[in-house]
């Protein structure tokens, strides 16, 4: 007997919610939850199930939400509860999804939390969001349009932050899902554009990308990247 | 030279929330009101009692007239009370699995 897939429930529960409040349009969903719906974006290809509880939504600032709502309450009855962390950000959790709202972070000195008015929330700031917020791609499912990074773009963001983290097995789960996507990217014939989003990165991010493939040991990934376009 | 895991570390960033998260869930219970509110009638008057137990005893604290809002504001905060409960009961099955995981991970290992 197939077992029920909860976290998936819940998170198409989610999403439906915030799509009724008019809100799901203007934010980006990041975060290894992008993993699970580049599946059906990828026509189901055998893609990474590793992934937290954690479900991050990046908001584009200044935020374009169209609806307004208090996204704790309408939550609430699903048994969420909101999270105050000491930066002033919040994260509403429940023991099946963490749900946290993300800004991207211009530059240094700019790391107070963000208040999101058409949410109802502070928003974390984070480094490196840009380019999952940049460039993006819509995904349908289960009748629901979803706004992701490209591919790519998530590929190179989880590169670029691997090199990063404080915590070596973090930075093996973020390699692992970054060689994958875009391998399925280059497999469906689409390297060239993959090569040229590579070469507009500013060079200290294309630095960190080629590390990042490095120590994933992704060395066709990165004579892909750095050859000259055919 | 340890392999590095990427499954453990999921799993024990997994323990982590789920150790936290059960502390902000017990808080969150105790922040809604205690007990069930019982209705009585009492010479044709509807009057409210809380009931709850203390020391193995059950008691009821009179509230009296209330108004259609108060009584459906308790409704709510006790059936979000049930909702907590049981995912209380949830955190503590997902607690249990991974330390097991976890342990059963280095045991291996050894």
């Amino acid at each position: 007997m197939k077992e029920k897939d909860a976290p998936v429930d819940l998170v198409v529960e989610v999403l439906r919610r915030l799509d009724t409040a008019g809100v799901l349009q203007g934010m980006v969903l990041v975060g290894s939850w992008c993993v699970h719906f580049y599946k059906g974006y990828f026509d189901g290809a055998a893609l990474s199930a590793i992934r937290t509880r954690d479900m991050d939504f990046l908001i584009p600032t200044p935020p374009k939400l169209k609806g307004e709502v208090h996204v704790a309450e309408l939550l609430k009855d699903l048994g969420f509860i909101t999270e105050f962390h000491g930066d002033g950000s919040v994260s509403l959790s429940h023991p099946e999804l963490i749900i946290d709202f993300l800004v991207a972070e211009r530059g240094r000195g700019a790391e107070k939390p963000y208040f999101v008015k058409s949410l109802g929330v502070k928003a974390q700031p984070l480094r490196f969001m840009s380019l999952l917020s940049d460039d993006t791609i819509k995904v349908r499912s289960g009748g629901l349009d979803l706004v992701l990074p490209h591919p790519i773009n998530y590929a190179f963001q989880k590169l670029i932050i691997s090199g990063r983290r404080a915590y070596e097995e973090k930075a093996v789960k973020d390699r692992l899902q970054a060689v994958e996507v875009p391998r399925e990217v280059v497999s469906r014939g689409d390297g060239g554009k993959a090569r040229a989003k590579f070469h507009k990165l500013p060079a200290g991010w294309r630095k960190a990308v080629l590390a990042g493939l490095k120590a994933a040991q992704a060395d066709d990934l990165s004579v892909l990247l750095t050859s000259a376009a055919a | 030279m340890a392999i590095m895991n990427p499954v453990r570390g999921v799993l024990s960033e997994e323990l982590e929330n789920s150790e936290r998260l059960l502390k902000r869930y017990r808080q969150a219970i105790a922040a809604l009101p205690r007990g069930s509110l019982v209705p009585k009638m009492i010479k044709g008057g509807l009057f409210y009692y809380l009931a709850y137990r203390e020391a193995g005893k059950v008691r009821f604290d009179y509230k009296g007239k209330l108004s259609a809002k108060e009584v459906s504001d308790y409704k709510l905060a006790a059936s979000q009370k049930a909702k907590y409960r049981g995912l209380v009961a949830d955190l503590k099955k997902q607690i249990l699995f991974l330390k097991r995981a976890l342990h059963e991970r280095k045991r291996r290992s050894r």
